[in-house]
């Protein structure tokens, strides 16, 4: 019984001596951790869509967050845009696609960044009885108050964890690149979705091809190869690249689930990322009286 | 049991005599799944090499407190312990390292050699003694891995260290998982080999 007792105690006091060091180092560098986080997050984004070190000046990058309201035992979804005027305006639309209110948001540039901030302000917009739920955000790029490209992020299952992805799309929705931002795949076999020859293959893929874009378990033929790896001089590469455009993609050697994995989160992805924005466009079209920046 | 061996005896032992991979047979799946190529067992080898060291000279500071019954739970505790601790040093300090070691890093935890080396020694030994016996360890694992790494992609991808030497790719069933095993296999047919072949050149003398 003594035994017992002297077992539970040291056990007990080791789990919290452990914890103690595992959390002192947490709270020591999680400030940095998330710092280095968003600035690579930030170079990656201007690398996906070709600027070097920073965005030109007729370039504007406008965040959109999508939110789930729930009212009354009903579901809306919920988008907040920067307006027209200063300021925000929060959308609500009803699962079909209608706009049932929008809402002048009063928020500053900073703090719409700051979730907390971000949510006191639209509930202070929208009134109480209702419940937000946040959902996703992405980028608008518009160059010269053109819209130019859209910036996404998203998560999808892989092998072992959750893959993490921001992508780059055209405005007609073909791909103009991704990039992988977290993933525990092993090493050699899955990590190679980290590897140009696997992503420049979602390169330019137009909406049609990814729409039911399928994965393929043959070896990549030699000079898709070789252009994927951009060893070619540029007008070969592009001859080649535009020959396997409307193709599946080709499978990474022994790790299959992998490059299914990607493939068919980025097919997700886009899929639904279409449709929303098609439905936002149309809502914006309909109503004059709504005026946002989209 | 006082420890009669010198600190560079500890450190030869672990790359030698008692080779993780070659010799004890140790972590065998990870190093078989990851050893494709150089770069990735080099990677792998300094993070066990980090995590040995510094897992061994816990326990054996703490050897006297520890309960016999429960030293394999402390030993995980340790380990995970160290692995988080290094993980977000690294994600916070090194971003380009982590970006390349992150993924290494934090597979470790479950790696036979580390508990054994805590079990075999640094719950027996002095500090000093068990910091040598981990950078022993430690480099015999690393030494392995690029060995089988060298091996798997001069024959998988007919490249060294990414730099292509052959042009051509002699047979790509090198950088499946499966393979791995031939070549350890084969490895250790080799150095048990060359161990008798200097025993014996050793007895005729």
């Amino acid at each position: 019984m003594k035994d017992i007792l002297t077992i539970i105690f040291r056990l007990t006091l080791s789990c919290i001596l452990a914890a103690t060091v595992m959390g002192t180092t947490f709270v020591l560098t999680n400030k940095a951790k998330k710092h280095n986080e968003h600035v690579k997050e930030e170079r990656v984004a201007f690398s996906l869509l070709g600027f070097e070190g920073e965005a030109p000046e007729s370039v504007a990058m406008n965040t959109v967050y999508r939110y789930v309201v729930s009212r009354a035992g009903e579901q809306f979804i919920g988008y907040l845009m920067p307006g027209e005027n200063d300021g925000y305006v929060f959308l609500q639309l009803d699962l079909d696609g209608n706009l049932v209110t929008s809402d002048e948001v009063n928020l500053t540039d900073e703090k719409v960044r700051q979730q907390a901030d971000r949510e006191g302000g639209i509930m202070n917009a929208i009134g109480p009885g209702n419940a937000i739920r946040f959902a996703e955000q992405f980028q608008v790029i518009s160059n010269s108050d053109e819209r130019a490209a859209y910036l996404i992020t998203g998560k999808f299952p892989g092998y072992k964890t959750n893959i993490a992805v921001m992508m780059a799309l055209n405005t007609d929705f073909s791909i103009i690149g991704f990039e992988v931002l977290e993933h525990e795949e092993d090493p050699g076999l899955g990590g190679e979705i980290e590897k140009p020859y696997f992503k420049n293959q979602f390169k330019d893929k137009p909406f049609e091809v990814m729409r039911d874009i399928d994965v393929i378990k043959e070896p990549i033929p030699n000079e898709y190869l070789e252009a994927l790896e951009r060893d070619l001089p540029p007008e070969q590469i592009e001859e080649i690249m535009e020959k396997y455009r409307g193709n599946d993609i080709y499978a990474l050697t022994g790790a299959t689930i992998s490059a299914v994995a990607v493939a068919d989160g980025l097919k997700g992805m886009i899929k639904k990322f279409a449709y929303r924005v098609s439905l936002l466009d149309s809502v914006t079209e309909k109503n004059e009286s709504v005026s946002v920046i989209f | 049991m006082a420890n009669d061996k010198s600190n560079f005896q500890l450190v030869a032992n672990g790359i030698l005599a008692e080779n993780p991979i070659f010799k004890l047979a140790l972590s065998m799946c990870p190093a078989v799944g990851i050893s494709t190529t150089v770069m990735n067992g080099v990677m792998l080898g300094i993070a066990v090499l980090f995590v040995q060291v510094f897992s061994s000279v816990t326990i054996s500071l703490f050897k006297d407190f520890i309960h016999p019954r429960i030293r394999i739970p402390t030993y995980t505790l340790t380990i995970a312990t160290w692995v988080t601790v290094i993980d977000l040093t690294l994600a916070a300090t090194m971003p380009e390292a982590y970006a390349k070691m992150g993924i290494f890093v934090k597979i470790i935890v479950a790696f036979a050699i580390i508990t054994m080396r805590l079990e075999m020694f640094a719950c027996k030994e002095p500090v000093s003694s068990s910091f040598w016996d981990g950078l022993g360890m430690g480099l015999g694992f690393l030494v392995g891995m690029v060995v089988i790494g060298a091996v798997r992609e001069i024959l998988g991808s007919g490249a060294l260290l990414g730099y292509d030497i052959l042009g051509f790719k002699p047979l790509l069933f090198f950088i499946l998982p499966s393979a791995g095993f031939f070549v350890v296999g084969l490895m250790m047919a080799f150095f048990n080999y060359i161990e008798i072949v200097y025993k014996k050149s050793r007895e005729q003398r």
